[in-house]
């Protein structure tokens, strides 16, 4: 039983990073963003490369991670999304932009780093054992670090000047840009940040998981269950979904094992009764 | 006396159908200027003009002599333009504090923000009570004492209020009416105000325009047209 709930917030604390991240970015520009799953393998194969192969210090790889996803999602907000967003009126658009260029990072990341799966060495090594609970230790530093950045997170969109300002964005459009908010350069902001945080989740896990570049559609899929479950948009809705849908993996894996491999279609089962009674998910507001 | 705003025979449209053909208004430092008008005359077309969200297609809008058309509405309020936009647009899961604060987007002195958040809060005591409370959970007449003061936490020199009786408690119309003009007396803000309960706006203010159909029908001073028969059968009938 602590096993299943240790794993679960384990899992929990990567989901809800990556949901973050998406409804950040839904919110903002109500764009649904399915390349964020690509974001988080490219992530990985930024780890992969400079702590994997150049034997940088593993810190330096998640920032490079972080800051290489920042610059991609901030210029494919710029490049992409601002321009396709302006000229076009109707929400499809972005949707077939953002599954486009989904498939475009597939295709970049199978060129450059092929479709094998690729580890790196532990970073720590060893593993916790009480009487109930058995945890690897990189598993609770990555943890760790995933609840660490989900409460920097929070206070920042909480506290901070450009985190109110994003807030204000996310809730009424035109009074923000009555305060004075530069609409534009504040969607940019949090395209870059949804997109540093889906690849710094990518880096951390490249550690225990491994990466390989045929993940990222699941993910993304993964993402969206959270935001559904949590509610499309809201801060709060991201991280209960994410803890959610990693509680009920775990405790999936650990239950229906001998029926094979049927958890995730328990979970979608279920998600589909949860969504016919509340459409727009736990805390969700009805216009999105 | 130069105007702090002049707003010269200004075109506007919405996609063929216009809102204002050749409209002219001016606000002097210190005056309140009412608009008034039945829904649709054009009233709110103005204030859209003035603070960038809609462009106009002819004619020219000066604030403090230099033009301002087409300039963006982020823009508009760091030269001290500060509007109260139409059905209040509080950040309805914001507290009444982050509300604020947004207000002084714009600015980086802290004291002074500290300041004019104290002098907001002694204006509108019901703010200091909510002062934690989510902002979409606030009856219409708080929601609204909200966004006046979240506009005045600019420090502008000159307030847009569009509408700002709309949706409010008759009890609260009064306290919103006379809160306006204690900020244009006190703060030396100057104010335009749009309205459809007329007689509240020629009440409080020094000048008024009279639009029909995106034109200026009828001007001049408020107690004039309070008691001018034609303003008297358009827009003072059937209120109160």
């Amino acid at each position: 039983m602590e096993q299943v709930i240790a794993n679960g917030l384990y899992l929990g604390a990567q989901y809800a990073l990556i949901a973050l991240g998406l409804t950040l970015i839904f919110a903002l520009m109500n764009v649904l963003n399915f390349a964020h799953g690509q974001m988080y393998v490219l992530g990985g194969f930024v780890t992969y490369t400079i702590y994997g192969q150049l034997k940088l210090p593993f810190v330096v790889a998640l920032i490079c991670s972080g800051v290489t996803l920042a610059i991609i999602g901030a210029l494919m907000e710029k490049f992409l999304f601002r321009t396709v967003i302006r000229r076009s009126k109707r929400e499809e658009s972005t949707m077939l932009l953002a599954a486009a260029t989904a498939f475009f990072l597939d295709a970049v990341m199978l060129l450059l780093f092929g479709e094998k799966q690729r580890g790196v060495p532990k970073i720590i090594s060893g593993v916790f054992i009480s009487e109930r609970v058995i945890l690897p230790y990189d598993r609770i530093l990555v943890g760790v670090v995933a609840i660490l950045m989900i409460a920097a997170f929070m206070v920042f969109m909480q506290y901070s000047r450009p985190g109110r300002a994003m807030r204000a964005l996310a809730q009424d459009r035109v009074a923000a840009q009555l305060m004075g908010v530069k609409v534009e350069r504040y969607s940019m902001i949090g395209f870059a940040l949804g997109a540093m945080l889906a690849g710094v989740v990518g880096g951390l896990l490249v550690s225990i998981t491994g990466v390989n570049s045929g993940i990222g559609g699941p993910i993304s899929i993964k993402a969206f269950l959270m935001v559904m479950i949590g509610g499309a948009g809201v801060v709060g809705g991201a991280i209960a979904g994410g803890f959610i849908l990693g509680m009920m993996e775990s405790v999936g894996l650990a239950t229906l094992r001998e029926y094979g491999d049927i958890t995730y279609l328990a979970i979608f089962a279920l998600l589909m009764i949860f969504l016919s009674i509340r459409p727009h998910g736990l805390m969700g507001k009805p216009w999105g | 006396m130069d105007a702090l705003l002049k707003f010269e025979d200004v075109e506007l449209y919405y996609d063929h159908v216009y809102a204002l053909k050749g409209v002219s208004v001016e606000v002097h430092e210190g005056e309140t200027v009412a608009l008034i008008g039945a829904n649709g005359a054009g009233k709110s077309s103005i204030l859209r003009a003035i603070t960038g969200l809609r462009r106009i297609r002819s004619g020219q809008i000066q604030y403090q002599g230099k033009r301002i058309d087409g300039i963006a509405p982020d823009e508009i309020v760091r030269m001290g333009i500060s509007m109260v936009p139409e059905a209040r647009r509080v950040f309805p899961y914001m507290s009444v504090r982050d509300n604020l604060l947004m207000g002084a987007f714009t600015r980086s002195d802290k004291a002074g923000i500290q300041q004019s958040m104290e002098m907001v809060l002694a204006r509108f005591p019901r703010l200091k009570e909510r002062y934690s409370q989510q902002a979409g959970t606030m009856s219409g007449g708080e929601q609204q004492m909200l966004v006046i003061g979240r506009a005045l936490m600019a420090r502008p020199r000159l307030l847009l209020l569009d509408e700002p009786s709309l949706g409010v408690a008759p009890k609260l119309v009064q306290d919103i009416a006379r809160s306006i003009v204690a900020i244009n007396r006190d703060e030396k803000v100057s104010v335009l105000l749009v309205e459809q309960n007329s007689r509240m706006a020629l009440r409080i203010s020094n000048r008024a325009y009279a639009l029909t159909t995106g034109k200026v029908a009828l001007s001049g001073t408020s107690s004039e047209l309070l008691t001018d028969e034609r303003v008297r059968h358009l827009y003072l009938g059937g209120e109160f």
